[in-house]
């Protein structure tokens, strides 16, 4: 039989740890439950017969999910951060993006409050610096 | 018997296959990528170098497995594997063809050894599975080697460890080099490297860490493999996670390796990009020349 495991991560401070990142939102246990429904719908977006009827209709096809206000109301705006809120993952939402016809860069770029120039030169720049922005307890 | 004779390491950003697809490969911004590649294309063309089967280890993107099935460690066993649609129609490229024989073998294996694999006789591939087979091998009608599959979930928190990931390498090493046919079999890990694709700190890039990670991963993995995630997190950012995966490439070559190709870009679309040909040491081929290639911001060309 296999030796029995010595140490153990502690779950508790392995997931809190997540919310010392700034302006991250790690895509836990937690927000996939909360996203679940939102995911769902954006899968449903790689059937080329459900892009079509999405198109035609955007809030009727949304009434069909059981998604929150909140959450329709961010796919309505394509407003990525606030679907990241309602639980939504970038990987799930990328197929609404890619419906739109719109890139990984376009929907990243739209979260980061930047204009899709700056953000597209930030990155040719060699991107965003992780000075700073490793941890906000830590402040560095 | 067949043996794991190379590990290599790609992208797999869906920015890649667009590039090929509108004819953008020799452009300014994406032709150093290109011709950073061009060397992997070349060498893999070379006599004993083509693989019979790349075990491809990647992320399934959302794209096979939506909210209801989240396998940490998955292999496909099919007879072939159909491009995903993604939202924007499948990849227009040649089907993944399987090689259900060793696979079996290998999820067989894995399974004696402590790996509790999920096992896919029906899976389409997304990008993370054919953005890599268009790097390597360009457009051509049919891919020229089998594959095998092996997403491994970095989406849903949490992924597996590194120190698993590099073990489970180990044990595809075993499980190949116990199937009798006489057969070249590769091992990619694809993803990274750093990057972010969500919220106000998406861009992040972390050129130190990312170099720093290939050094490791070819001299020291041991002490990479215990790298916790939180630091992948904050270092190389929330989808710089997606490295974890090549510590199961480097785990399948042994102990000591030699790198024959060397390449990392910054950027490409949000991310760095490493492409690595690794080989162990004891039965490794001649280095490219040049062996290292840095290109893209504040990275001059450098040469060995």
């Amino acid at each position: 039989m296999t030796e029995k495991k010595k140490e153990r991560i502690n779950i508790h401070e392995y997931l809190a740890e997540f919310d010392d990142i700034p302006g991250t939102r790690v895509f836990t246990a937690q927000r996939a439950r909360k996203g679940y429904w939102l995911n769902q719908f954006a899968m449903s977006l790689m059937k080329a017969e459900n892009r079509e009827r999405f198109k035609a209709d955007e809030k009727a096809y949304l009434d069909e999910w059981n998604l929150s206000d909140a959450a329709k109301q961010a796919v309505l705006d394509r407003d990525y951060n606030a679907m990241i809120d309602e639980g939504g993952n970038v990987y799930y939402l990328s197929k609404l993006f890619s419906t739109d016809g719109k890139s990984f860069q376009f929907a990243a770029g739209s979260m980061t409050g930047m204009t899709q120039e700056d953000y597209a030169k930030m990155m040719i720049d060699g991107g965003r610096a992780p000075h700073g922005v490793r941890s906000i307890k830590g402040g560095y | 018997m067949a043996r794991v004779t190379t590990g290599i390491t790609s992208s797999h950003i869906p920015a890649l296959g667009a590039a090929i697809q509108t004819g953008k490969t020799g452009d300014d911004y994406w032709g150093p990528v290109f011709d950073g590649y061009k060397a992997i294309k070349d060498w893999i063309k070379q006599p004993g170098n083509m693989p019979d089967v790349v075990v491809l280890v990647y992320n399934d993107h959302a794209s096979a497995f939506d909210m209801n099935c989240i396998p940490t460690f998955a292999i496909g066993c099919a007879e072939s594997f159909k491009p995903a649609d993604e939202g924007w129609g499948p990849r227009p490229v040649p089907e993944v063809i399987g090689h259900p024989d060793l696979a079996w073998h290998i999820a067989q294996s894995l399974i004696l050894d402590d790996f509790d694999m999920c096992i896919f006789n029906q899976m389409d591939v997304d990008h993370g599975c054919t953005i890599p087979l268009s790097m390597m091998f360009g457009e051509p009608e049919e891919w020229p080697c089998k594959v095998i599959p092996l997403p491994v979930n970095v989406v849903t928190y949490p992924p597996p460890s590194g120190a698993r990931c590099f073990a489970l390498g180990d044990s595809i090493k075993a499980a190949v080099e116990s199937f009798p046919e006489d057969l070249n079999v590769h091992v990619w890990g694809t993803g990274g490297m750093s990057h972010q694709l969500q919220g106000p700190r998406a861009g992040l890039i972390n050129k130190e860490f990312d170099l720093k990670f290939i050094d490791q991963l070819i001299n020291d993995p041991d002490t990479l493999a215990k790298m916790p995630h939180i630091e992948y997190l904050r270092e190389a950012g929330s989808e710089g996670i997606e490295l974890v995966m090549w510590l199961i490439m480097r785990g399948a070559l042994g102990d000591k390796v030699k790198d024959l190709y060397n390449f990392y870009h910054i950027p490409a679309s949000n991310t760095a990009l490493g492409a690595l040909i690794l080989q162990p040491e004891e039965t490794a081929g001649e280095a490219l020349d040049p062996r290292v290639v840095h290109s893209g911001h504040s990275l001059a060309t450098a040469a060995e």
